[in-house]
């Protein structure tokens, strides 16, 4: 149960922190390419920041779930902040990055659980 | 002697325990079950700091080597702490001074994403088993799900200069050295494995 509410938290925190990091780098009319590349890029300095403070806690649990919120999250951050698309305050853009970090770390649970198991198992 | 990877783990030495606490509790259970597979004589490859020791079943006689002189140095607690004797040496996986056919189970836990030459490593491995040998393995490896396995791959040149690869094909190393795999399991996603693998 540590781990499952852990990595939620965990999730949500990068996500939050990734959408106002974005929305901080990114401003309305930004090339859209180029708002994609620095929402990438943010997300993902913050992503290896909060994962290796967190890893010690959370271990690889968080790690992966972290690098998928900070660059995917951080390019979809990008456009919407490029376009000035929705989540027009601070707090709005802070709940949706919150919501895609949770969504993120439900999808990678119930594909991990899944994947868990034997690949191959010659049974000797 | 690798003297560079040597110098890398040596300096990675002092951070590793602090690392550990949320995999030990999260991933602790599975290496348990997996090193109840040990049997005879053991030879675990790269130690680290010992923090595996308390994973092994007690009363086994255990050679554990790693290329960091400083990482045995802080394994050498948790090794006077185990019930059963652990011998520490510092060697190089890919120059092993064992003869032939020496042990009969080889461990490794998140060892072949730092081995440079994962392959003459493991080869070195398959020459020191006996036939009929067992490698039991716990280990992190590239995804082969298409998101996260660029991921890994972006981000092993950044990790390689602190630490390990992130997109090794271990399970195809293994296969490339000579064993026969008896068993690959996923523990998280397709990313952390356990592999157990036969000589001949």
């Amino acid at each position: 149960m540590y781990f499952i509410i852990g990595d939620y938290v965990a999730g949500m925190l990068i996500g939050t922190l990734t959408a106002l990091g974005v929305r901080a780098a990114v401003w309305p009319g930004m090339d859209m390419v180029i708002a994609m590349l620095v929402g990438m890029a943010v997300g993902m300095v913050i992503h290896l920041v909060l994962g290796l403070l967190l890893a010690p806690l959370l271990g690889i649990g968080t790690m992966i779930p972290a690098m998928m919120i900070g660059m995917y999250g951080g390019m979809f951050f990008g456009m919407r902040d490029s376009m000035a698309a929705g989540s027009r305050t601070l707090t709005a853009a802070a709940t949706v990055g919150a919501l895609f970090g949770a969504i993120v770390v439900l999808g990678i649970q119930i594909y991990d659980r899944a994947l868990r198991g034997a690949v191959i198992d010659a049974g000797d | 002697m690798d003297t560079e990877t040597q110098r890398k783990w040596d300096a990675a030495s002092r951070t590793l325990d602090l690392f550990a606490w949320g995999d030990d509790h999260r991933l602790g259970p599975h290496k348990r079950r997996l090193f109840s597979k040990i049997c005879g004589a053991t030879l675990m490859v790269a130690a680290g700091t010992g923090n595996d020791f308390k994973f092994f079943p007690p009363d086994q006689h255990i050679v554990a080597i790693d290329i960091s002189p400083q990482m045995l140095e802080r394994a050498a607690k948790k090794a006077a702490a185990y019930q059963g004797t652990i011998e520490l040496h510092v060697m190089d996986v890919c120059e092993l001074p064992f003869a032939d056919a020496s042990f009969d189970t080889v461990v490794t836990v998140c060892t072949f994403c730092s081995v440079p030459k994962p392959v003459v490593g493991l080869r070195e491995l398959y020459r020191v088993l006996q036939p009929g040998g067992q490698l039991l393995m716990f280990e992190h490896v590239r995804s082969k799900i298409g998101p996260f396995g660029i991921f890994l791959d972006l981000m092993t040149p950044l990790a390689r200069r602190f630490g390990p690869d992130l997109n090794r094909d271990t399970v195809g190393n293994v296969q490339k050295a000579g064993f026969r795999l008896r068993r690959e399991e996923n523990m998280y996603l397709d990313i952390v494995k356990i592999i157990e693998a036969v000589k001949g």
